[in-house]
């Protein structure tokens, strides 16, 4: 299936995507209402964005208490708000962070691509976010591309 | 509903004496009239520090504001100004940073915080949203940037912003700066000291609220040309590669790069030391302000030789020349070293170097040998002598002791020296020699906190294009960067612009530099975003408002025509080298000019007409008695 895309080498950290992405979902900017957001390591000049991959397995889903969080046809997970009792069990469960809660309706933000043409990658000043079909089922944790990231600029042996 | 959009529509008011927190809307006569950020915190200084407040004292106050863009996607940068009367100057003190912190302090609902009074013991404000505490900073005191940002960020979340200060602030040294996102300073002026003297160790926020604009559709279109004409520009590509790096080539190569403490225009080693050189060599990584689509600063690693292993975001131009050309060096990973170790330490990085060029040039003429020193040698480039007096003056050890209060200071307490420290109103100078940029030059001498170009900064002389200066001034040499006429019409329009730049908290290199918000359409954006109307002209009333106001502030504080001169080696002494070679500063000319633009007597103070004009009737009485004091000094 087709998902967003990051390259972490391009990402300026500038959080242009979690506004955008705010506006065209709750039509107003706050990050906090994002289905993106930009990790950050001031120290390391290190800024990953993360938001749903929708992976195959998806342990938010299979842990869900009130089963809200759904699938399509098409493989987008999303949540039922009708059926979400705003725990955040799905916040804690994701594996790389990808779920925050609405600050008002505290139901799960999750990226739904924009319904194909998602917002984040049309105005992502340098094209660290892209948006393509891929096999790859699962991404990769945080943590670990942070790690990468700082052998490849020698910060760590 | 608030009745302006992009506004987070709340001040806030911290005092520290008795523990006291309070909300108040944000006031609409200061929206209408200063429209934010710099604005906003001039307006209140005037109204809230008087005269003969001493600025380390529970009664300065220390204001943090931005502007109704910021947080929204409009994609030049979202910055915010710390202002307080400076400890280092006695007048109006005011920095500006960029990073992450102005969009979350929007976020949690502020568009201007005031921390008053002094705290019985060291703290730190926490703000979250609607909720703000003041909690014990015990375990912080003594703490560097880094180290505060990182244990603030381990205990309170990784996402918080955080607002610290280094210990040369808690050692109280004048030029102490604050420091949001680890490497980007609000430096200038000692707005760090006044923090510390606050016994405010850190402010840390962060908000889930958001920010609502009027006209999506007017805001868009907007935000579309922008963007349009930002990948477009020919600085794009610079900009992103270099930063504000690539300006040292420049300097170099027209012969106004401060070298050796202004004896030199030139420096054999700029390749060795250049924008260009850190580019090729030494960053991985472009970063950027929020919600910027130029990233335009940059993540090093020094991979080999001296200091191998150092890594950091930087440094921008100032600082970069300030370790390198002004004192001397021509070892860039000593200079990387050197601004790592300001940031770390919380220093101002520009003040720092001064205050060892001016050492260094002392000891090189003779005037100042080892004993007074402590042992120090003070030779061009001495990479140890310069590392070893960063830290000297952050921990006021010996030498770094007189150093600490600035080099205006430093000269009279030492006896001597004091013609070639290098400041205007007690700020010191940055890293551009004013011979080779007369209007740049006209700049530091009349802004309202002392010798900085951030006030003007006139980049249209840099064209040396008199159709330019022709057709936007009416006068060809406006816009020569060697020459003396019609600078005075080319600042007044350039602070006015940069005010309202500072007003609204974007960024100067891309709203100002790079042209993409001319008053026109910071109008029309403005608009957009606020709902309320603005026009080219009322912008332009606003910038003015803001300029004259700054200056009735600093004029109550007793600066008049005499402190609007550079130092005399500017006036005296030819360049020596390079590109403008021969130029020498005519100050009286330019002066005259500038303060007739403004509608200011020939001593510098705003007429009563410019200040009824600009509707500031509270400074007329202010005034009155300055002007009629310079009066009977002139009989």
């Amino acid at each position: 299936m087709k998902r967003i895309i990051v390259d972490v080498d391009r990402c300026s950290g500038c959080r242009l995507c979690e506004a955008v992405c705010s506006f065209a979902h709750e039509n107003l900017f706050g990050s906090s209402a994002s289905r993106i957001t930009v990790v950050k390591e001031d120290a390391f000049g290190f800024d990953l964005p993360v938001m749903c991959w929708h992976c195959s397995r998806c342990l938010p889903m299979e842990t869900c208490p009130s089963k809200a969080l759904k699938r399509k046809a098409g493989g987008l997970i999303y949540a039922n708000e009708e059926e979400c009792i705003g725990c955040g069990k799905c916040v804690e469960t994701c594996l790389v962070g990808a779920i925050k809660l609405h600050p008002e309706r505290h139901t799960p933000l999750i990226c739904d691509q924009c319904g194909g043409k998602p917002i984040c990658v049309r105005k992502c000043p340098t094209k660290a976010l892209t948006y393509s079909e891929t096999n790859v089922l699962r991404p990769k944790l945080p943590v670990k591309i942070l790690e990468e990231t700082l052998r490849k600029w020698r910060i760590i042996a | 509903m608030p009745k302006y959009f992009g506004y987070a529509g709340r001040v806030l008011r911290v005092d520290l004496t008795r523990s006291r927190i309070k909300t108040k809307p944000t006031e609409t006569n200061l929206i209408m009239e200063f429209i934010g950020g710099r604005g906003f915190n001039s307006a209140r200084l005037y109204q809230e520090v008087p005269v003969n407040v001493d600025p380390v004292s529970p009664e300065n106050k220390l204001m943090f504001a931005t502007g109704p863009l910021v947080g929204t996607a409009f994609p030049l940068g979202a910055r915010f100004n710390v202002s307080a009367k400076s400890p280092l100057t006695g007048i109006l003190g005011d920095s500006n940073a960029g990073g992450h912190f102005a969009a979350e302090m929007k976020f949690a609902g502020y568009d201007q915080v005031i921390i008053e009074g002094r705290s019985p013991k060291p703290c730190l404000i926490l703000i979250r949203d609607q909720e703000t505490q003041i909690l014990d900073a015990a375990h912080l005191v003594g703490k560097d940037v880094y180290e505060t940002t990182e244990i603030i960020r381990k205990d309170l979340g990784r996402q918080v912003q955080v607002a610290t200060v280094g210990p040369a602030a808690e050692n109280l040294v004048l030029y102490s700066g604050i420091f949001v996102n680890l490497a980007r300073p609000a430096a200038r002026t000692g707005m760090g000291t006044v923090m510390a003297s606050k016994n405010l160790k850190a402010i840390a926020l962060e908000g889930t609220g958001s920010v609502k604009v009027a006209d999506s559709g007017a805001f868009w279109r907007i935000v579309e040309e922008v963007e349009e004409e930002t990948y477009a520009h020919p600085q794009y590509w610079p900009r992103r590669v270099m930063g504000t790096t690539r300006i040292l080539s420049l300097a170099d190569n027209l012969g106004f790069l401060p070298t050796r403490h202004f004896t030199s225009a030139t420096f054999e080693h700029a390749a060795e030391v250049s924008g260009e050189r850190l580019a090729r060599e030494y960053n991985v990584k472009n970063r950027a302000c929020f919600s910027c689509i130029v990233p335009c600063s940059r993540i090093y690693v020094v991979r080999e030789g001296d200091y191998a292993g150092l890594y950091g975001e930087g440094p921008e131009y100032e600082a970069l020349s300030s370790f390198t050309a002004r004192v001397g060096n021509s070892n860039l990973n000593l200079a990387l070293k050197a601004v790592d170790l300001a940031n770390k330490l919380g220093l101002d990085a520009i003040t720092t170097a001064e205050c060892i060029a001016w050492a260094m040039e002392l000891h090189e003429r003779g005037e100042l040998d080892k004993k007074e020193t402590d042992g120090l040698e003070l030779n061009w480039g001495n990479g140890k002598t310069i590392l070893e007096l960063i830290e000297r003056i952050a921990y006021r050890k010996g030498f770094g002791d007189l150093l600490a209060d600035g080099v205006r200071r430093a000269a009279e307490k030492l006896g001597k020296g004091e013609e070639i420290a290098f400041h205007v109103k007690g700020l010191e100078l940055i890293q551009a020699d004013p011979r080779g940029l007369k209007g740049y030059g006209l700049g530091y001498a009349v802004s309202s906190r002392g010798a900085d170009h951030l006030r003007s900064e006139p980049f249209l002389e840099l064209s040396d294009d008199p159709d330019e200066g022709m057709k936007k001034f009416g006068i060809a040499e406006a816009t020569l960067r060697l020459a003396h006429r019609g600078k005075g019409r080319l600042v007044r329009y350039f602070e006015d612009w940069c005010a309202v730049v500072d007003s609204l908290e974007i960024c100067k290199n891309l709203a100002e530099n790079m042209e993409l918000l001319p008053l026109k359409r910071a109008a029309e954006i403005t608009e957009a975003v606020t709902g309320s109307h603005f026009t080219e002209e009322s912008m332009s009333e606003i910038g003015e408002r803001i300029v004259n106001l700054e200056r009735a502030y600093i004029v109550r504080q007793g600066i008049t025509r005499k402190d609007d001169y550079l130092p005399p080696r500017f006036l005296k002494e030819p360049l020596p080298n390079g590109n403008s070679k021969g130029s020498v500063f005519e100050m009286e000319p330019m002066l005259n000019e500038y303060y007739e633009e403004r509608g200011w007597d020939s001593n510098g103070i705003p007429k009563t007409r410019k200040l009824r004009e600009m509707h500031l009737e509270y400074a007329i009485k202010d005034l009155e008695k300055t002007r009629s004091k310079s009066r009977i000094k002139k009989i």
